[in-house]
């Protein structure tokens, strides 16, 4: 299974300098900065859009649990980078490296865990949205391996976490339910939402 | 100061304020407009986000450790909340002043549906003397069923 992991990121890997100005633009895409600015937008766009109130307030309590789920599965990267430790791949193989050496667990992928956390909360409440973002992220994943930070492995089980984190949210949902929306209530006192 | 930190919190800002307005654009919430003309809020909408991404990313070095000045997670998290801070509240304070005389007969809606016909800050007052004055009946759908 290991040497799966690393056929296939050593495959992709290769494709690296194949087309130079292909790789300057994966190293803005890789980067700890676009991506994340980019689904952070996207649930701007959703707190303000949306017709009548009532899918506005559906959209805003997706928003919230976005971020609680999103917060959820950082928890879970992070406990499990107290238990589990992976080397990065260029630590042990010849990777064409397109981004800095980050000195941290190399599984699960934390970036791909928050992406797809935050992606699967938005489709909860706005299919083809979500989809959209589903696709960033997963474009962003499979960037990372190309870049030579991840295995493939670590992706897919960050991702895993991530959605698993967003499930836990809206079963706790259950537990807390008015309250996100009569914090979204209050924010309309405010005209903030 | 880093300049890491500077150049994120300019780069977020300025695309929060494009986002803001091509989503005002979109969702006709013309409280949130600079302009009136909706091809002209949309290619600034368009634009702003585009050039400050090519901004950020042309000049300097990005792709680097937090260890050696790049922004780890939780600072990307708070300057981007920041950013579309600065956003709004620039937003709302302009728009506040230019759309006073264009946006004069409001309609009966609460948040941020009220900013289809109204400023932000016309429509932040007339919702906070609102709760003052009914509180306890504006409340009661809160604990009911």
């Amino acid at each position: 299974m290991a040497n799966l992991d690393e056929a296939i990121f050593l495959r992709i890997n290769g494709w690296v300098g194949s087309v130079p100005a292909l790789d300057h633009l994966v190293g803005w895409l890789v980067s700890d900065y676009l991506a994340s600015t980019v689904l952070g937008f996207a649930l701007v766009v959703l707190w303000l859009a949306g017709g009548d109130d009532d899918t506005r307030m559906r959209r805003q309590v997706g928003v919230l649990m976005a971020l609680v789920g999103m917060a959820l599965a950082s928890w879970l990267v992070f406990v499990s980078n107290g238990l589990f430790f992976r080397d990065r791949p260029f630590i042990d193989l010849d990777v064409n490296l397109l981004f800095y050496r980050p000195t941290d667990s190399s599984m699960p992928a934390n970036s791909a865990a928050a992406f797809f956390g935050l992606s699967s909360a938005i489709w909860w409440v706005h299919r083809r949205t979500g989809m959209a973002l589903l696709a960033v992220a997963g474009l962003h994943a499979f960037l990372r391996v190309y870049a030579g930070v991840h295995y493939p492995s670590d992706v897919v089980v960050g991702a895993l976490i991530g959605v698993v984190g967003v499930a836990s949210a809206y079963r706790l949902k259950g537990l807390v339910d008015p309250l996100p929306a009569m914090a979204v209530k209050a924010a309309r006192i405010l005209c903030l939402a | 100061m880093n300049t890491n930190v500077i150049d994120y919190y300019i780069a977020v800002t300025v695309s929060a304020i494009g986002v803001l307005q091509l989503t005002a654009s979109f969702g006709g919430l013309r409280g949130l407009l600079f302009l009136t003309s909706p091809l002209a809020t949309r290619l600034i909408g368009l634009i702003l986000p585009l050039a400050s991404v090519v901004w950020f990313f042309a000049t300097g070095t990005r792709n680097i450790s937090d260890h050696l000045g790049g922004l780890n997670s939780n600072q990307v998290a708070l300057l981007f909340f920041l950013g579309n801070l600065t956003a709004w509240v620039l937003t709302v304070t302009v728009t506040s002043i230019v759309n006073s005389g264009r946006l004069t007969d409001p309609q009966q809606a609460a948040g941020l549906s009220r900013l289809r016909s109204d400023t932000f800050y016309r429509a932040l007052l007339h919702s906070v003397r609102r709760w003052a004055r009914e509180w306890r009946t504006l409340m009661k759908p809160y604990f009911s069923e």
